[in-house]
């Protein structure tokens, strides 16, 4: 930068000068101010074109205690890790102010204040439907599932905040730009490499058909992802991909593979071949959990019409016990074949295939809990029933077995 | 008998045959207990002929078992036998579903005495013509009562066979008695909670009996201010619910976090209930001084989940 010059009298020597407290540019020849030291700290770093932020100049960060300075840097890092738009930081700082004033968190533990600075993030990506699962941030934070669970719930009951739910889709797409094999690598066979949009494609495909079947509802949304993007994958080019079991591909994809994704995806191949069962031109074969996944991309298409065709409703307008209606509401873009074979559907103990099975969530299908009858009562009871003394007496100690007893706990 | 006076002066539209129904389980009707109960009372109400009953499912016992084989949910029908499946048709409005009367009305145990609590409003199961038709069931009770002088907690654990006491656990004696099966927290200040039991009577002879224990082991214990501080009900509306749209339906009463727990948490606020509702359609109401607020809970609750019944 050019030496600056003097206006009134064109000198070169300028001096930095306080007058009392502030600072002043002179002219050391006539004396003329050239600038105050205002609004920066140093003549120097305005020269240097650097930003003096106004919380530095202004002492505005002495206000706030150790505790918070600490907290809002820590949010500050955490959406700066995340990639997070610039609002959102904001946003989380504005509800970790709230929060650590509140009585509930202003004494609470440093770990717990770490985990309400994460809180606060989930919230606002929440809010601005940014999809961030709560395992992500848990991982960040190297913060216990229970304790942010509870930190969360606080969270939410202090500030009286409604945070929207969880955006499958979205949490879809960025789940799967995470994923490594999507772009060349050294480990990665050629054959396993998948384009980008295609893969999400097919998983959003198939985790909308998980949804529908009743496997997302209630259970953590990762492993339904992990399981349907390993479906999806291995649809999307069977030949070489087949053989390749989930645990490799997670491993590959450098995700973690969450361990309730072997189930799912047990679930959700189960559901597949249902919904095969019904397409006309798969009847032929005999289908199983590895062959049924070359012919997903069929079965996504005729989504609708096979998930109403493969199980039965719950309500009474069951289709296969009115053969005489035709299915309402086909999907018009499957063949005539599949048409009038809908029109003609014979009742369920004749369909192809066997029965069919209710949609309905798994829990419902596969009840693990023993049910018990209620426990009838015979006698109406009115709470002031006399109460006999022997009944009582049951329960306390004889004076042999007091001497026992005693003579016991003396040898403990 | 001196219950039916009590009645005969405020025609509802159908009475329990006690101001507290004991115990409501979910059975069919083929006790004929039931059904001699009910033609005694449409001698006593003449408007009862012109109830609508339509809304009861028809219930046999051929109804029952064309159900296990309809949808093969045999573990599930033998607790709630009475509610079929398909619960939209077949309603008929014949006799048979008179002297087979669905799950809304409560089993009367025949009570020949007065009560001797003091009956608020009267705890009637809704039964008008959009109710649900389904009761939850109580399962658990939680009381305390003051036994108004203090208490050894060693000298009690020591006499008694059904105590624990750690001290450096917890300051309290745990113990548990079989009939009603009960537990109770008994502190030295004298005050005692009671859990566990399935009706306020239950909980209240439970807590008698323990201040009898008590008695019997020397201390002037008494039974002063019992009160039910927190019900639990649960019941099952027989059909998958759609958590993520309820949730999106009624944001400001409801928190849905699948990562952190399977059920929707709704936080009515009248009355002032929590209920947890699961994917499956079973419903677990807490939170209720009475057990009338469970019953007005569930019924505010069961058209809002029907509304979701329909799978997008």
């Amino acid at each position: 930068m050019a030496a600056p010059r003097c206006p009134e009298c064109g000198s070169a020597s300028l001096v930095e000068d306080a007058h009392y407290a502030q600072q002043q540019l002179v002219c050391a020849s006539c004396g003329c101010v050239l600038a105050e030291g205002l609004l920066t700290t140093t003549y120097t770093d305005e020269e240097h074109l650097r930003e003096v932020a106004y919380s530095q100049s202004t002492g505005q960060k002495e206000q706030l205690s150790r505790c918070l300075q600490r907290g809002i840097r820590r949010v500050q890092d955490l959406c700066k890790v995340l990639q997070l738009p610039a609002a959102f930081e904001d946003t989380a700082v504005s509800y970790f102010q709230r929060a650590l004033q509140l009585p509930a968190f202003h004494l609470c533990s440093l770990e717990k204040k770490e985990v309400l600075g994460g809180c606060c993030v989930l919230v606002t990506c929440r809010e601005h439907n940014w999809p961030l699962s709560m395992g992500t941030v848990c991982s960040l934070l190297y913060a216990r599932q229970e304790l942010f669970a509870s930190v969360f719930l606080s969270l939410q009951k202090e500030l009286q905040l409604s945070v929207p739910a969880l955006s499958l889709a979205d949490l879809v797409t960025t789940h799967l730009s995470s994923f490594r094999l999507l772009q060349p690598s050294a480990n990665i066979p050629a054959a396993f490499l998948e384009d980008r949009e295609r893969l999400l494609g097919r998983t959003l495909g198939l985790v909308e058909l998980s949804r529908q079947a009743w496997l997302v509802t209630g259970r953590h949304p990762l492993p339904v992802l992990t399981a349907a993007a390993f479906l999806a994958w291995q649809s999307l080019r069977p030949g070489p991909r087949l053989c390749c079991p989930l645990r490799r591909f997670c491993r590959l994809a450098g995700v973690e593979l969450p361990p309730p994704a072997h189930l799912r995806l047990r679930e959700l191949l189960e559901v597949l071949l249902a919904m095969a069962s019904q397409l006309s031109w798969l009847r032929g074969f005999k289908l199983d959990k590895k062959t049924v996944v070359k012919h997903v991309g069929d079965l996504l298409q005729h989504r609708v019409f096979l998930l109403r065709k493969a199980f039965r409703e719950l309500d009474g307008d069951e289709q296969d016990t009115a053969p005489g209606q035709g299915s309402p509401g086909q999907d018009p873009g499957c063949p005539s074949s599949l048409g009038t074979q809908a029109q003609g559907c014979p009742p369920a103990g004749k369909r192809p295939g066997g029965p069919l099975r209710l949609l309905l969530p798994p829990c419902l299908l596969h009840p693990r809990k023993r049910l018990r009858a209620p426990a009838p009562s015979a006698v109406a009871l009115t709470g002031d029933e006399p109460i006999s003394d022997s009944e009582i007496e049951q329960y306390l100690r004889g004076p042999e077995e007091l001497q026992a007893f005693r003579k016991a706990k003396g040898w403990l | 008998s001196s219950f039916k006076d009590d009645f005969s002066t405020s025609p509802h539209l159908f009475t329990p045959m006690s101001p507290y129904d004991v115990e409501l389980p979910i059975q069919t009707a083929e006790d004929g207990v039931f059904a001699s109960q009910l033609s005694q009372s449409k001698e006593l109400h003449t408007d009862f002929s012109s109830v609508d009953l339509s809304f009861l499912p028809d219930i046999t016992q051929d109804n029952k078992e064309q159900n296990l084989s309809e949808d093969g949910h045999g573990t599930q029908k033998e607790l709630d036998g009475s509610l079929p499946s398909n619960e939209d048709s077949g309603v008929s409005t014949d006799e048979s579903s008179l002297s087979h009367p669905g799950t809304a009305q409560p089993s009367p145990e025949a009570p020949d005495d007065c009560p001797p609590l003091t009956p608020m409003t009267p705890v009637t199961p809704p039964t008008s013509a959009e109710s649900s038709g389904i009761v939850p069931q109580l399962q658990n009770i939680v009381s305390t009562v003051n036994l108004a002088c203090k208490l050894d907690l060693k000298n009690i654990a020591l006499h008694a066979r059904n105590a624990e006491y750690n001290p450096k656990r917890f300051a309290a004696v745990i113990m548990r008695i079989r009939e009603p099966r009960t537990t109770a927290l008994i502190f030295s200040s004298g005050k005692m909670v009671c859990t566990g039991a399935k009706s306020e009577e239950q909980s209240r002879l439970a807590a008698r009996k323990y201040a009898r224990v008590v008695q019997k082991l020397g201390f002037p214990a008494k039974f002063l201010d019992f009160k039910i501080q927190n019900m639990v009900g649960s019941c099952d509306v027989r059909f998958p619910i759609r958590l993520e749209g309820l949730v999106l339906t009624h944001q400001q009463f409801s928190s849905y976090e699948p990562e952190l727990f399977p059920g929707l948490v709704y936080r009515m606020v009248k009355p002032r209930i929590v209920l947890l509702i699961f994917v499956s359609g079973k419903v677990v109401l807490t939170g209720a001084k009475d057990r009338s607020e469970i019953y007005e809970a569930f019924e505010n609750i069961y058209p809002i989940l029907r509304g979701f019944r329909k799978p997008s």
